[in-house]
């Protein structure tokens, strides 16, 4: 995944209040981000920690609600033809829909897509699950790309309008807006994600994941179960790219490579498999070392600047390793809940 | 009692002149010999019929085809071995093959070596890379499940890939290879003497000594065997630690082959191997996991799809018809479908063992339970019968 972190607009003139907001927008813009990691960790986190449901296409459905939000949202943004050659290929839009009406959008197709993919492979083994969605992730990425017309290709959509837009331009207050509304929205999922998992319905959820046959011989139509867990933490999943247009006003595909897919894996992970707040936890951790790595960039001798970035992949890649080798509950595991 | 002489054939009677030793042309032996020359025929047909409707070109991607499958062959040979005998998918398989790829490319070009000795070198090479992961890390997820070693394989391909892109950065390169031209067969059609003839001669190489592997050497028995059923091979005596490292060696030795057979026919960059992941991933569930000839129908099927479906997708192309951008992008998506397909009618695959508790294909399944339904109405039992 390409570095997010931009440079913060630090005035120059040593003007010390200009320069304390250039380090709050930055600041912002790190939280910001990490809560759209954390809501996909939310998702994920339902559909593995607490069904046991692994999936490795996150960056897919993560798409589907960034493009779908996108597409809803913005004005209309025609192909630019010179001499009969199509220079820049606009892409479907013109809706210009309010916020609210895009993340609902995406938290549908998002959600509607996971069920699709779920009925051919939840009944089977969770390798195969791994793999249809690794390769439902990759072709929407690839769909995405070719199909110049409707999301305009590897330009991307761009132009995306804020929630709040200030005249004159402040940034400061953009990034606090966003941050609010990703806060909010965070919360929001968190509620209500514990409120369903101490439900009846999350208590099959766990039954499910520790022993599928037994929970199947008490009655209890698995699959379904399965189905809606898997949809809901698509969903969730859709809700966060609907974050993402928000935070970073241009989309383009290669923002949903498979790197994205194993950064959650890392996280929730990290955080433990099964727990909302490690979930949230992992996240900031998590991205909090991309954002240091950008950061370090810059104190860095040219020839290592991108080694910078290969080497925090590396540094993922043997957390993995490490993590479930050694640690695979975590470091907030989940707390087991005993029958008193 | 019966004298020996009676129940051996004599020398008189066993058939003079060449005899194909050590397979005996039993009776079985030749069906199966029929059934492949009647999917060859109808294979052939069907590429006529394809050249009346789409010109003779079609021939072109058909070649493409074959070479796709040569290298994805190979590739889900590897990928099978391990699946069947660890249990798990190894995502880390594509980047394997860039490995494969970029060791050869180091011999190729710094050692100034020939990249037949930049393939050997590699084969090598992987052969300790693959030994390594089951030492430090895939030997330690015995008996997790099939997640746990997934998360590991990714994390493994992760190091590499980046490990690779630090190194090399993320250029593509070529091999020094000497520039050969096609050789024109037909109007439109050209065999290319290092893309084409090299890539079937080594798939086939590769196939033939995969399957005297397997069948006619003890270590082949054996992989069968813990591929089969773990627990029972050691208590049978066999080693599967020696068993798990020949599967990890000839794995990434394959990887390692069909990684350069890539860079042969395109370019080496880093995104090379997973690229062809989820093609490989196809092959070899459409064949069947741990199925060495499964996953050899199952690569002919993928890589004839995906090139032979080109011509199709520029036709749905063009402005009159649908007018799709980029119509032959697509072509990756049939392999996907095939699989889907696969996974809704028949998980196991074409070769695979249909396991105790059949997991029927949602499809399947369902016509299934209408079926039975129909055949038995429900009712409070001994209603149905005569007299009440």
């Amino acid at each position: 995944m390409r570095p997010l972190a931009r440079r913060a607009a630090t005035k120059k003139g040593g003007d010390p209040a200009a320069v304390d907001t250039g380090i709050l927008v930055n600041v912002a813009f790190y939280a910001s981000v990490s809560i759209i990691f954390a809501v996909l960790a939310l998702g994920f986190n339902l559909q593995w920690g607490y069904t046991g449901l692994f999936n490795a296409g996150i960056a897919g459905f993560f798409l589907l609600g960034a493009y779908t939000a996108a597409i809803v949202t913005t004005p209309l943004d025609p192909p630019t033809i010179v001499g009969g050659v199509v220079i820049v290929p606009g892409h479907l839009g013109g809706f210009s829909l309010p916020f609210a009406f895009g993340a609902i959008m995406a938290m549908v197709v998002s959600g509607l897509a996971a069920v699709l993919i779920a009925i051919p492979t939840l009944r089977l083994r969770a390798d195969y699950l791994a793999i249809a969605t690794l390769a439902f992730s990759e072709i929407i990425r690839r769909i995405t790309t070719n199909l110049d017309t409707v999301t305009g290709g590897t330009n991307g959509i761009t132009k995306i309008p804020r929630l709040i837009t200030f005249d004159p331009p402040n940034p400061f207050a953009n990034a606090m807006v966003v941050l609010g509304a990703g806060a909010a929205l965070v919360l929001a999922a968190f509620l209500v994600l514990s409120f369903i998992e101490e439900s009846p319905w999350g208590r099959v959820l766990r039954a499910v994941r520790e022993d599928e046959v037994a929970t199947m011989a008490l009655g209890k139509n698995t699959l379904l179960f399965k189905i809606e867990a898997f949809g809901i933490g698509g969903a969730l999943m859709g809700l966060a790219g609907a974050l993402f247009t928000l935070t970073i006003p241009y989309l383009e595909p290669s923002n949903f490579a498979p790197a994205l897919t194993f950064s959650i894996w890392v996280i929730v992970i990290v955080g433990g498999a099964g727990n909302n707040r490690g979930a949230i936890l992992g996240a900031f951790l998590i991205y909090g070392m991309e954002w240091a790595s950008v950061i370090l960039k810059d104190y860095v001798p040219t020839a290592f600047k991108n080694t910078i970035f290969y080497t925090r992949l590396m540094i993922i890649g043997v957390l993995l390793i490490v993590l479930i080798i050694y640690r695979p509950q975590g470091l907030l595991p989940e707390k087991r809940r005993v029958l008193k | 009692m019966v004298e020996p002489s009676e129940t051996e054939p004599s020398l008189e009677t066993r058939p003079h002149g060449f005899r194909l030793s050590p397979i005996h042309l039993t009776a079985a032996v030749r069906r199966q010999i029929l059934r492949g020359l009647i999917v060859v025929a109808i294979f052939i047909t069907f590429v006529a019929v394809l050249a009346a409707i789409f010109g003779i070109s079609i021939l072109q991607y058909t070649r493409d085809g074959f070479r796709v499958s040569a290298i994805v062959i190979v590739a889900a040979i590897g990928l099978t071995l391990i699946y069947g005998i660890r249990g798990f998918a190894n995502f880390a398989y594509g980047d394997l093959m860039t490995l494969g790829a970029y060791v050869a490319l180091f011999v190729n070009l710094n050692a100034r070596l020939s990249i037949v000795w930049g393939a050997i070198t590699s084969f090598l090479v992987l052969i300790l890379v693959g030994i390594v992961l089951e030492v430090l890390v895939f030997s330690r997820l015995e008996g997790r499940g099939p997640v746990a070693p997934i998360v590991a394989s990714v994390g493994v391909g992760l190091i590499i890939q980046n490990g690779i892109n630090a190194v090399a950065s993320t250029d593509q390169w070529l091999y020094s290879i000497p520039v050969v031209g096609d050789v024109p067969i037909v109007p439109g059609l050209g065999i290319n003497w290092i893309r084409d003839v090299t890539t079937f001669a080594v798939g086939f190489s590769f196939m033939a000594s995969v399957h005297v592997l397997l069948k006619y050497t003890n270590l082949g028995k054996a992989m069968r065997a813990t591929a089969d059923n773990l627990e029972l091979a050691k208590a049978t005596g066999i080693d599967t630690k020696r068993v798990t490292y020949a599967a990890w060696a000839i794995s990434c030795g394959f990887a390692s082959t069909s990684g350069v057979l890539l860079g042969l026919i395109g370019v080496v960059s880093p995104q090379m191997g997973i690229q062809y992941l989820l093609l490989v991933f196809a092959a070899v569930i459409v064949g069947g996991i741990g199925s060495a000839y499964g996953a050899m129908l199952g690569g002919l099927v993928v890589g004839l799809s995906q090139e032979m479906v080109v011509p199709l997708l520029v036709w749905l192309g063009e402005p009159d018809v649908i007018g799709l951008p980029h119509a032959d992008a697509y072509k990756v998506a049939v392999p996907f479908m095939i699989l889907i397909a696969v996974l809704l009618f028949r998980p196991s695959g074409i070769a695979g063992r249909q396991t105790a508790i059949v997991p029927r294909g949602v499809v399947t399944g369902a016509i299934a339970k209408a079926l039975a339904a129909r055949r038995a109405p429900i009712g409070p039992p001994g209603s149905d019968q005569k007299g009440g």
